[in-house]
């Protein structure tokens, strides 16, 4: 059986201030991105970025990125990423300056997603410790008990309920 | 009563730690002339257009050049010896004149390098 194998590189990208967020699209980061492999591993790693590489999914809110590459070359093009330190905009003339911060590299769309919803309920968990106003705090409570009431009913669902009572 | 003569056989797989090259650089204009310095720092260019960054960073040590007839002996790590092969084979030009690097003799042995049975030139008293 010979099945074609591919890994996801799921990353954030972090910039200083989150307006400029929105005006990515994914092919300014596919631009990006092959520039660096280009000055990171020379014509060999334009090669295989042509051939195997393609951003699956951006989400400018949060700046989640989602690449795709072969198994053969990911650690190719992993090795590639700490090098961006901004990010090419058409629409405007200066550059976004950003990082990408890979975290969590999957065998299949269906388990990055997993750990995606996962990761995302953490953030949730850790606002809600850096909120300071009582709006801002309630805000966030409604998030994180929506979000855990819908996957999982029984357990989880009480115990939300009772750290939520403990607190008030 | 003698015991007969044992005799061990020691493999090895992995026998040296570097590959050594002898290469000479052609260039089409004829001669020019080259400093050690100028050599290595021309193989770096070669790394650098197809490995990147990364690849130039390899190191590799320039053990012996003659301006002369532009010959030398390089030293590279076994992991290295295929990146630098590849980069010298597709080296094509240097300031807009072409050159090529035609690769001699390989061996993980330097004293490999100091025969090479393609130069043996036989004496004229073996060929009378």
């Amino acid at each position: 059986m010979v099945r074609f194998k591919s890994r996801y590189l799921l990353c954030e990208v972090c910039v200083p201030e989150r307006n400029s967020l929105q005006l990515l699209d994914e092919r300014a980061i596919h631009h990006t991105l092959r520039a660096a492999v280009n000055r990171a591993h020379g014509d060999y790693g334009s090669a295989l970025f042509n051939i195997g590489v393609n951003v699956k999914y951006l989400n400018a809110l949060t700046g989640v990125v989602f690449i795709r590459c072969r198994k053969a070359h990911y650690r190719l093009i992993w090795s590639a990423l700490p090098f961006i330190t901004h990010l090419e905009n058409r629409g405007q003339p200066q550059n976004v300056q950003c990082f990408f911060n890979c975290i969590h590299v999957g065998g299949t769309i269906k388990t990055s997603q997993k750990f995606l919803a996962q990761y995302n309920r953490q953030q949730l968990h850790r606002m809600l410790l850096d909120c300071n106003t009582d709006a801002e705090k309630q805000h966030v409570r409604r998030a994180i008990l929506s979000c855990s009431l819908g996957n999982v009913k029984g357990e989880e669902a009480e115990d939300e309920e009772g750290s939520e009572d403990d607190d008030e | 009563m003698e015991e007969p003569t044992t005799f061990e056989r020691h493999v090895y797989k992995n026998a040296s730690v570097y590959h050594y090259m002898k290469i000479s650089l052609d260039l089409e204009n004829g001669k020019r002339s080259f400093s050690d310095a100028q050599f290595k720092q021309l193989i770096i260019s070669a790394l650098k257009e197809l490995y990147g960054e990364v690849g130039a960073a390899f190191p590799f040590d320039l053990l012996k050049f003659d301006p002369s007839s532009l010959k030398a002996i390089l030293r590279v790590y076994n992991k290295g010896l295929v990146k630098l092969w590849s980069a010298l084979t597709l080296l094509g030009s240097y300031q807009n004149e072409a050159c090529a690097f035609r690769v001699i003799q390989v061996s993980p042995f330097l004293l490999a390098l100091s025969g090479n049975s393609r130069e043996l030139q036989l004496g004229e008293s073996l060929t009378s």
